[in-house]
């Protein structure tokens, strides 16, 4: 069974149409790399597979259920990490932790707060409220966070923005301890971390999703040198 | 439970920013003790008076916080991971609701304790405001939700203080709302402010004549249509904020 299907998927914000009848099939335990230039619809088409916006039509189907039928089924074994760093200001990490533990309502919660904290090495932000923390720190709790219901699906909308190398290759680390058990949507920006990290790639233009298929599959498609100029090739539609 | 982590949540965000402990206790226990100080005469100021009138007014900062909160999730991240979790909207609006009970317990605590040091009397009619303070906060709670749901965080200041304002004027807690005039008298009795003082009043000095039919229907008309107020734009927000 496929673990995120979509059929003609659209969403139009007035006349604007930001995702333009998508087709996806993607596997579970794949992770899932969505590429695309600013404003091409990937933050718009993650809303809609985790169920914050409605569709405007087409059809989702996640681990076989219908989101229209089973949103808040659906909503309990997934989670995404926002693009933009989602956490309570207020709030310690550790509280932060908690709270969202208790919004999933995470049986054993203390051991998979520890894991987590082992996991992203928050020991020493533990106790610092969320606000005082840095950009990048701020943005590793809210990864953190997003694994705290031990999702089957993970979404993540341009994770590694604002870390430094050493906190990036961490995270890549996590994602790659995660391959093959959990499905993940990877959107980035950064070739080299779609290319090593992913199983297959898409590329998004236009609310479309243009190309599909793994890294060196694009590469040959487009007779580029390098994984880079087949994405510029194929978003630019060869033009550049 | 879902609602009571959500409540617990903001219940701390909510008492970790001191500027709304300042507004919602201290103020209210300053003007209390400063109009003790003062002789004014007339029935207003008199401690069993305006006690309740104190209870109303730090409500009004209830709203103005409540709002602020609530606009500040909705411009926040936070509400756009919320919304991709399994929580619901009564998750959301009770949470909010039950989060500010305690506030409203220790505002009313910490002003009968100081109403008491200035000469009211101590008895069992206490208990039974505070009883019934809470369900009278219920209107300023979802006064700040609504509001909070409709305008941003910077607007929800000045929003918010609109209420803490018709609070002062219409409620009758510094002067009676005849000394005014016809059209404002009637304002006011079309307003819940003076319903919610007069219900106080009458608990707290046992002297119920004073709470009248309409004010008993005022003040429930206007608690349930604020709440569904409350509870339909909230929801509606929440999924246009986050189109
Ligand atoms: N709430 C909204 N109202 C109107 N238009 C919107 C809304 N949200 C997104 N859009 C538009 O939809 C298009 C796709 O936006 P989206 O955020 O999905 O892009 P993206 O691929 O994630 O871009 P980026 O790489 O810059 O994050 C853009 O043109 C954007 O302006
Ligand atoms: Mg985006």
């Amino acid at each position: 069974m496929d673990s995120i299907v979509t059929k003609k998927l659209i969403k139009k914000f007035k006349e604007k149409t930001a995702v333009n009848g998508i087709d996806l099939n993607i596997k579970q335990g794949e992770l899932f790399a969505l590429l695309g230039t600013n404003g091409a619809g990937k933050t718009t088409t993650i809303k809609m597979l985790s169920g914050l916006i409605l569709p405007t039509s087409g059809e989702i189907l996640i681990e076989g259920m219908d989101m229209k039928k089973d949103m808040f089924k659906i909503k309990e074994i997934l989670n995404v990490s926002p693009q933009e760093t989602a956490i309570a200001p207020n709030l310690t990490v550790k509280e932060n932790l908690e709270f969202m533990a208790g919004v999933y309502q995470i049986k054993d919660k203390e051991t998979k707060i520890n894991e987590l904290i082992k996991q992203f090495k928050l020991e020493d932000v533990l106790n610092k409220r969320a606000k005082t923390l840095s950009g990048g720190w701020q943005r590793k709790v809210s990864i953190a966070i997003s694994l705290i219901n031990n999702p089957k699906i993970l979404f993540l909308d341009e994770p590694t923005l604002g870390l430094d190398v050493i906190a990036r290759k961490e995270l890549w680390e996590v994602l790659n301890s995660l391959k093959g058990k959990i499905t993940i949507i990877l959107i980035t920006h950064y070739m080299e971390e779609a290319e090593s990290l992913s199983d297959r790639i898409g590329i998004m233009v236009n609310g479309n999703i243009v190309d599909i298929g793994t890294a060196q599959e694009l590469i040959n498609k487009t007779k580029s040198k390098n994984f880079e100029d087949a994405f510029v090739s194929i978003a630019t539609g060869g033009e550049l | 439970m879902r609602m009571i982590n959500f409540a617990k949540r903001n219940f701390k965000e909510l008492v970790r920013d001191p500027l709304s402990l300042i507004f919602e206790i201290a103020l209210p226990l300053f003007l209390l003790f400063i109009f003790q100080q003062i002789n004014i005469p007339g029935d207003t100021f008199k401690i069993e008076n305006f006690t309740p009138g104190i209870i109303i007014f730090g409500f009004s900062f209830i709203t103005l916080f409540t709002s602020t909160l609530v606009a500040k999730d909705r411009g926040s991240s936070l509400l756009i991971r919320l919304g991709t979790s399994p929580m619901k909207s009564r998750d959301y609006i009770l949470g909010y609701i039950l989060s500010l009970i305690p506030i409203i317990i220790i505002q009313d605590s910490l002003f009968f304790i100081v109403a008491c040091l200035l000469g009211l009397n101590v008895s069992i009619n206490i208990i039974f405001t505070i009883l019934i303070s809470i369900l009278v906060s219920i209107i300023f709670i979802a006064f700040g939700i609504l509001l909070g749901s409709l305008v941003s965080e910077k607007a929800s200041g000045g929003v918010g203080s609109i209420i803490v304002q018709l609070v002062c004027f219409t409620s009758g807690m510094y002067f009676s709302k005849d000394l005014i005039g016809n059209v404002f008298a009637k304002i006011c009795e079309f307003l819940p402010f003076e319903s919610a003082l007069n219900i106080i009043k009458g608990v707290l000095n046992n002297n119920y004549d004073i709470i009248s039919l309409r004010n008993i229907i005022i003040f429930i008309a206007y608690t349930i249509i604020i709440l569904i107020l409350s509870i339909i734009v909230f929801k509606k927000k929440m999924v246009s904020d986050n189109k």
